[in-house]
């Protein structure tokens, strides 16, 4: 207990000297975690969308598949991506193993899913009647469309940032992609993991507290921004 | 006439929700639809807002045969407004949700601000207009939707059950709106509700579903009550 205290007080005191080396892992963090969240987005959203909104032969199937992507380690994806990226495979000649592009790439794996599925739950539980309001005013397919996804914006947010919430938390993929190189592939979660193995707690209670505060932080925003103009 | 229905059927899987062997609907009028729950009265109503195909027959708006084609209603479907009997509003401002239909027929904004000011004053809730509309009540909700019909100048508007779960005022201010805009504005209206005295106030003409059929037995007795 004792221990903890100590290494909580050291921690703050280290977060507000801004120390460089934190500053230096808290940048790396959120560099890779938004770019992958970003593409995920870019990718999930329109997909989980069109799963949704669409209506094709397949369709129950793709959702559990993307629904059984969900449960997928992220030591198996690393594995997977490793197999692509590694210097003797396919593409080895792109020199990404150990770098951020190659987290980016692990992590956009591992939250597509989250995406995919949380969009199509938002857009799935949108009201019928919104469609056919839409519709009935003389809306076109891609005017109606566009109701739908808005009447769903909280929601497809919510997807995002639960999918933030996800690659800035896991570990596994930026340490078998990353590699945990100082100032280049650390990660707060790779880090902590390394702080823990040294014994060093105050750096990694440190991280602990930043990762905390920067999720916590988010969600707020959110939620007080739904509060404002939602229901 | 401005509707005919020929040998109209519905059905949802084997069950015959709606036969109508010949229905005519004549421009500027208001019709009240009666029957029981569960008679097909708004499978009608969103046969007559190109919401829905019918399974079999024809329909003739303006005289000409409806081809149940999406980009060929887009057409119809601004033309006819139906308003649901639990209305939804976007998740806006009241502003907004009239601007809607205004909007995507590309009116220019100076012009679409004097239009829902105009609407929004003619149901009464022009101290609305910048209003959630989500925090709006029931009645006012429906009167909402029913400026945001009105906004884009239909030629029919169709109304489900527009009164049902409202109180004594708003009732009468519905009843008073749809009575003033077909007056002045010479729009069709067709109007669902289990409401006889609403029929002999409101309605130029009744029809009666029962099981998905036109009866004329109970027409008669509309006639009796006028």
């Amino acid at each position: 207990m004792e221990l903890l205290a100590d290494s909580f007080l050291s921690a703050i005191l280290l977060i507000f000297s801004l120390d460089p080396e934190v500053l230096s892992i808290v940048w790396v963090s959120l560099k890779v975690s938004g770019i992958s969240t970003l593409f995920a987005s870019l990718m999930g959203v329109p997909l989980g969308f069109l799963i949704a909104y669409g209506s094709f032969k397949g369709k129950r199937i793709l959702i559990i598949c993307l629904n059984t992507m969900l449960a997928l380690p992220t030591v198996v994806i690393g594995l997977f991506v490793y197999s692509f990226i590694s210097r003797r495979s396919i593409l080895g000649s792109l020199d990404l193993l150990y770098t951020q592009k190659a987290i980016v790439i692990g992590q956009i794996i591992l939250v597509l899913p989250i995406v995919a599925t949380l969009t199509i739950v938002a857009i799935s539980r949108i009201d019928e009647r919104y469609r056919k309001t839409a519709m009935t005013l003389g809306a076109n397919r891609r005017q109606t469309a566009c109701v739908i996804f808005r009447e769903a914006r909280f929601g497809i947010v919510a997807a995002v940032i639960a999918a933030f919430g996800r690659v800035i938390a896991e570990v596994g993929i930026s340490m078998m992609l990353g590699g945990n190189a100082r100032g280049f592939t650390r990660t707060m979660t790779t880090a902590m993991a390394l702080e823990y193995d040294k014994g060093e707690f105050i750096l990694a209670v440190a991280l602990g507290i930043i990762l905390l505060v920067l999720s916590f932080s988010i969600n707020l925003i959110f939620h007080f921004f739904q509060g404002r103009t939602g229901t | 006439m401005l509707y005919v229905l020929s040998k109209i059927t519905r059905k949802y899987g084997s069950r015959t929700v709606l036969d109508i062997p010949l229905m005519e609907i004549e421009k500027g009028k208001i019709y009240a639809l009666l029957g029981p729950n569960g008679a097909g009265k708004t499978t009608l109503l969103n046969i007559l807002g190109f919401l829905e195909a019918p399974a079999t027959g024809d329909i003739f708006y303006h005289s000409t045969p409806v081809s149940f084609f999406e980009s060929y209603l887009q057409n119809l479907r601004r033309e006819v407004v139906m308003i649901d009997q639990h209305p939804i509003l976007f998740t806006s401002t009241v502003y907004k949700n009239v601007e809607f239909g205004l909007r995507i027929r590309g009116i220019s904004q100076k012009k679409r601000g004097i239009i829902i000011e105009e609407t929004l004053d003619l149901v009464g809730m022009s101290d609305f207009i910048q209003a959630q509309a989500h925090r709006l009540s029931g009645g006012e909700t429906q009167r909402v939707a029913l400026a945001r019909a009105l906004a884009v100048s239909p030629e029919v508007l169709l109304c489900d059950e527009p009164t049902s779960n409202l109180d004594v005022e708003n009732q009468a201010a519905i009843i008073n709106t749809l009575k003033q805009i077909n007056e002045q504005r010479k729009i069709t209206i067709m109007f669902t509700t289990h409401y006889i005295y609403q029929v002999s106030s409101l309605a130029h003409h009744a029809f009666f579903l029962d099981q998905g059929k036109l009866t004329t037995a109970q027409a008669e007795r509309f006639k009796l009550c006028r």
